[in-house]
């Protein structure tokens, strides 16, 4: 070892050494450089780049959104609020296993399979980054505070508060005020650019009815808060807000009494009913039965719940019967008999002899009256247009329609809104049918025959009606002509609501106002006109379920019924009592009524049109449950005392009513 | 004043700083050294204060290593830099026993089997000791022979350092392996190794990258690279620290947000603030002047180093000291090259600032080291 120590040259590797220090040297400073070269760069020359990085990292816009309107009914009474519920929220871009993720929140909550396919849609819709997914809807109290104990172990998961819809008289407005339920692919591409951006931060839109109809005036706009959010989206601060505002609260003309009084009425019947003011057009109630529970859909249905909705094929109680069209069935014949009048094919005199049924000339076939059906004696003999109308004879009605013609059938009918949508907020409602020859050519590529316009005369064959259009055409009749376009909506934020009509509707002008009061006559013996011993079928057909079951009837109603077939049965089949009828192959009963009738004193409050699916009889089941809803109206929420009227004269009555 | 005056002046101060010099030397302390290592752990402290979200316990802890860091500094101060010399060859013979000991019973902790817990004594990574195990012992192999080193030596200095790198990558801790080649490299370097077998290694190096990357790389590794090269192939994954510093630097600005103003730190966009991170704070909240001045005091340090190794008047001592300095600018160049994206990720600390232990405390066994050198050497002279 010693001897390579003194071969060292020590001098030279000093030297060397301090070369090789003074290389590391300027290595090190060259490396600096290149460090300092690139720190100017990031902080000097790209500053306002990053630095808008930055702010875009913590600064998140969001949206606000809007209170949605309330509804009230005519008096005040809510029909569909804003409830807060507790929402669980995801924001992906903080989750940073979302499988595992999943995995324990669903031993923390309830998660089904179901909730998380949801999720999975929800998230693939185009959203905001970093905006938060609800997962699921309406934590309990319990499940709240589990989150919140594990929430450390949960990025990206959070709890937000939410107002939802809530409707608190359920399924009884199921139908007519609608539900709101979460927007779906399809509604948000239909939206324009701006009323997209307006949606942002909205999760439901009104799916059907009113929450439909006024979905604009309902939603109100948006709003917008910068928030600065820490890496795991919690808002640290405020830093502006824009406030939303909410939506209009609206009043409809509902009367939510009387909707669940109608709802009553009809009992454990399936059915519709649609009562109209007639002076206003405004839709007093529009009961669909059975409902359904509307707030089921706001915060998602599940598909079991949904599946015992759509599966029950005798119930549909998804399905709106008031706004869906039926044969209208001997409903229609006030209307042709009008039409009579009108068009000179009959008068006050004009009186056929019925023989039980109508014969085409040169056809053998006969078209029967229902008393073939249903007694054995025969028709109804000397009928004129009164007695057709109150015992309800078809034979007059044949030998009517068949001079009259389809083409003034259906123009005349028309006039009533038959084929057509008089609604003015009811956009969804169907029009039936109103047939015609076009009708016929265009819809079945054949040609009109006479024995349609037959079929026609009584409401059945080609012609279908909506319970919404039966009420509307009795409330015209009501009105002496006057059009009647009905109408949900009556207030905005307590101002009167003025609609704007497109088309407006002409009243009807007969060339004899008279008219009018001979069918108002007519239908009033159609409840009223009692038995008569001496004379051959001289009674009203609805008079035994109604005045003769309440001979304390403190006002007369007008009304007619009707029954209608729901599958042709050969009445020489029917006659024949072997044959037991299974209970969807009854006929539809049917009653369209307007009350008070005849009333010097007062004019019409209400018109009604009840339609009982398989109820059979029109005067027996549908008429009752229209005398129940106008009594409820009239004597229940209107109060008025008819006796008082009958004592009273003139102008007293009327403020007694606005009490 | 006349040049009389000045002189009696300044030969009065002379006398005084003589007298302190003295002192200095008793207790083995290089007054410049522990300045500026101070100034920098103070401003260290400073920043963690902010990047922990002012959590004062851990700047607490933080300052106790560093209090345990200058105790342990101070002590191996005191050993004589001979005693090292002679003792090289032996610490690394056991060095390495205690590397095969850990590869039987060491514990496992974020995925490297590094640690000993042996009974009695406060758990270790030996591996963290090969860091100036090696280059003492490169030191003392070629201080010991003639220089620039012969083909034979440098042969069995590659064989000396990749002995116990390799033992380390078997433990799972490539980062602390390429520090511990890169300290005996560096003593390699600094005997006078010709520069042609420098250039050769690094072109040979260059090439047989490719054939690493392809055969060789592992996929996280593979993934770093890639990353490195586009931090937006997967900007919420791999990607995200990166891009989340460099924008934290890079909104700083030259002046910066103002201390415990970061935005970025503050809402917790930057992963590992307080450790490997901790200079995307600094850059965020004091600006490029912030880092300017972290620059010039680590250049003060590094400076004062290589003055040691200058100075130092026997070779072992002078190799020591340059590879200690060289070792410790890699760590901050890597470090913050690596922060501001001119290098790939590599899990290396940030000296004296980032939060941490063990790196602590070898980095003052370091400084411990080229004190050692700086007082035990001059004594002997005089």
């Amino acid at each position: 070892m010693a001897g390579k120590w003194q071969l060292k040259d020590h001098e030279a590797e000093q030297r060397l050494f301090s070369r090789r220090l003074a290389v590391a040297g300027v290595l090190v400073i060259l490396l600096f450089s290149a460090l300092i070269f690139k720190l100017v760069n990031l902080q000097i020359s790209q500053i306002d780049y990053f630095s808008a990085r930055s702010d875009g990292n913590r600064l998140h816009s969001q949206y606000v959104s809007p209170a949605r309107g309330l509804i009230f009914d005519r008096n005040g009474e809510l029909l569909a609020d804003n409830q807060p519920i507790f929402n669980l929220n995801v924001v992906r871009e903080q989750v940073e296993d979302m499988d595992t993720t999943l995995k324990f929140l669903s031993t923390l909550i309830s998660l089904t399979d179901e909730d998380i396919e949801q999720f999975d849609t929800r998230l693939r819709r185009n959203r905001v980054p970093f905006s938060s997914v609800p997962l699921r809807y309406v934590l309990t109290e319990e499940e709240r505070s589990r989150i919140a104990v594990n929430s450390h172990k949960l990025s990206g998961i959070i709890i937000e508060p939410e107002f939802v819809r809530h409707y608190p008289l359920a399924e009884l407005t199921a139908h007519s005020v609608g539900y709101v339920s979460e927007i779906n692919r399809e509604e948000l591409d239909s939206l324009s650019e701006a009323e997209r951006e307006n949606y942002g931060g909205t999760n439901h839109i009104g799916k059907t009815g009113i929450e439909r109809t006024y979905e604009d005036l309902l939603h109100g706009n948006v709003g917008y808060e910068i928030a600065e959010k820490n890496n795991r989206g919690q808002v640290m601060r405020t830093l502006n807000r824009t406030d939303p505002i909410a939506g209009k609260n609206i009043t409809l003309h509902l009367d939510s009494q009387l909707q669940i009084a109608a709802e009553r009425a009809l009992g454990d019947f399936r059915g519709a009913i649609v009562a109209i003011e007639p002076s206003t057009g405004g839709i007093l109630a529009m009961v669909s039965k059975p409902g359904f529970d509307p707030n089921l859909f706001v915060t998602g249905i599940s598909s079991k719940d949904y599946s015992v909705l759509v599966t029950d094929e005798i119930n549909t109680p998804l399905f709106d019967r008031t706004t869906n069209p039926y044969p209208p069935g001997s409903t229609v014949k006030p209307f042709l008999g009008l039409g009579g009048l009108q068009t000179g094919l009959v008068d006050y005199d004009f009186t056929i002899e019925d023989p039980g049924y109508f014969r085409l000339p040169g056809v053998s076939y006969r078209w029967g009256d229902y008393t073939l059906r249903t007694a054995a004696r025969g028709g109804h003999g000397h009928t004129d247009l009164q007695k057709a109308i109150f015992q309800s004879c078809d034979t007059f009605f044949y030998d009517l329609g068949n001079r009259m013609g389809i083409d003034t059938m259906h123009e005349f009918m028309s006039l009533f809104g038959f084929g057509q949508n008089f609604a003015l907020d009811i956009a969804y409602a169907r029009t039936g049918v109103l047939p015609s020859r076009d009708w016929k050519r265009a819809s079945r590529g054949e040609p009109w025959y006479p024995g349609d316009t037959i079929n026609s005369s009584i409401g059945q064959g080609f012609m279908w009606a909506t319970p919404l259009q039966l009420a509307t055409a009795v409330a015209i009749i009501a009105n002496e002509g006057k059009a009647v376009q009905p109408r949900m909506l009556k207030e905005v934020e307590g101002e009167p609501f003025q609609p704007i009509i497109e088309n407006p509707v002409p009243d009807i002008v007969l060339n004899d106002p008279d008219y009018w009061r001979y069918m108002e006559e007519a239908m009033t013996m159609v409840v009223h006109r009692p038995f008569n011993n001496d004379q051959f079928r001289d009674y009203g057909t609805a008079y035994e379920a109604i005045a003769q079951a309440d001979r304390d009837m403190p006002y007369k109603m007008a009304g007619k019924s009707g029954s209608a077939q729901v599958v042709g049965i050969s009445q020489d089949i029917s006659q024949n009592t072997d044959i037991i009828l299974s209970d969807l192959n009854k006929d539809h009963g049917l009653f369209i009524s307007f009350a008070p009738a005849e009333n010097p004193h007062i004019e019409p409050q209400i018109a009604v049109a009840v339609f009982v699916e398989n109820g059979e009889h029109g005067s027996s089941v549908a008429g009752p449950i229209a005398k129940q809803i106008i009594d409820a109206y009239l004597l229940d929420i209107l109060q008025i005392d008819f006796a008082a009227l009958e004592g009273a004269e003139g102008s007293p009555l009327v403020s007694q009513i606005d009490e | 004043m006349n040049n009389q005056d000045f002189i009696r002046q300044s030969g009065g101060l002379g006398s005084s700083t003589d007298n302190l010099k003295s002192i200095w030397r008793v207790i083995h302390i290089d007054p410049p050294l522990l300045v500026g290592i101070s100034i920098i752990c103070c401003f260290g402290l400073f920043v963690l204060f902010s990047a922990s979200g002012g959590d004062t316990a851990v700047v607490q802890r933080q300052a106790l290593t560093m209090v345990v860091g200058l105790v342990v500094m101070f002590t191996v101060a005191q050993f004589n830099i001979y005693f090292f010399r002679r003792w090289a060859a032996t610490m690394y013979a056991a060095g390495l026993a205690v590397l095969c000991l850990v590869l039987f019973i060491g514990v496992e902790a974020n995925g490297a089997k590094s640690w000993l817990d042996l009974p009695g004594l406060p758990s270790f990574q030996p591996s963290e000791l090969m860091k100036f195990i090696v280059p003492m012992l490169m030191a003392w192999y070629l201080a010991g022979r003639p220089l620039p080193p012969r083909f034979k030596h440098l042969f069995w200095s590659a064989i000396m350092i990749l002995l116990p790198a390799a033992l380390i990558i078997i433990q799972n801790d490539t980062g602390t392996a390429i520090m511990v080649v890169m300290s005996g490299l560096f003593v390699v370097l600094l005997a006078g190794i010709r520069w042609r077998i420098v250039i050769a290694g690094f072109i040979a190096l260059l090439l047989a990258s490719p054939a690493w990357y392809i055969f060789l790389a592992q996929d996280h590794q593979k993934n770093r690279i890639l990353t490195f090269l586009d931090p937006y192939r997967d900007p919420t994954g791999a990607g995200y620290n990166i891009i989340q510093s460099q924008i934290a630097i890079g909104s700083g600005g030259i002046y910066g947000k103002g201390w415990t103003e970061g935005a970025q730190s503050h809402l917790d966009f930057i992963p590992e603030s307080n450790t490997d991170f901790i200079l995307a704070v600094l850059g965020e909240e004091f600006g490029l002047l912030g880092i300017l001045f972290l620059i010039a005091l680590y250049l003060f340090v590094l400076v004062r180093g290589g003055y040691i190794a200058m100075s130092a008047n026997d070779m072992f001592s002078r190799l020591l000291a340059g590879s200690i300095t060289l070792t410790f600018f890699f760590y901050v160049f890597v470090n913050m090259a690596m922060v501001s994206g001119l290098l790939p990720v590599i899990g290396l600390p940030l000296p004296l600032m980032s939060r941490g232990g063990t790196s602590v405390v070898t980095l003052f066994i370091g400084f411990g080291l080229l004190m050692s050198i700086q007082t035990h050497g001059q004594t002997k002279i005089t």
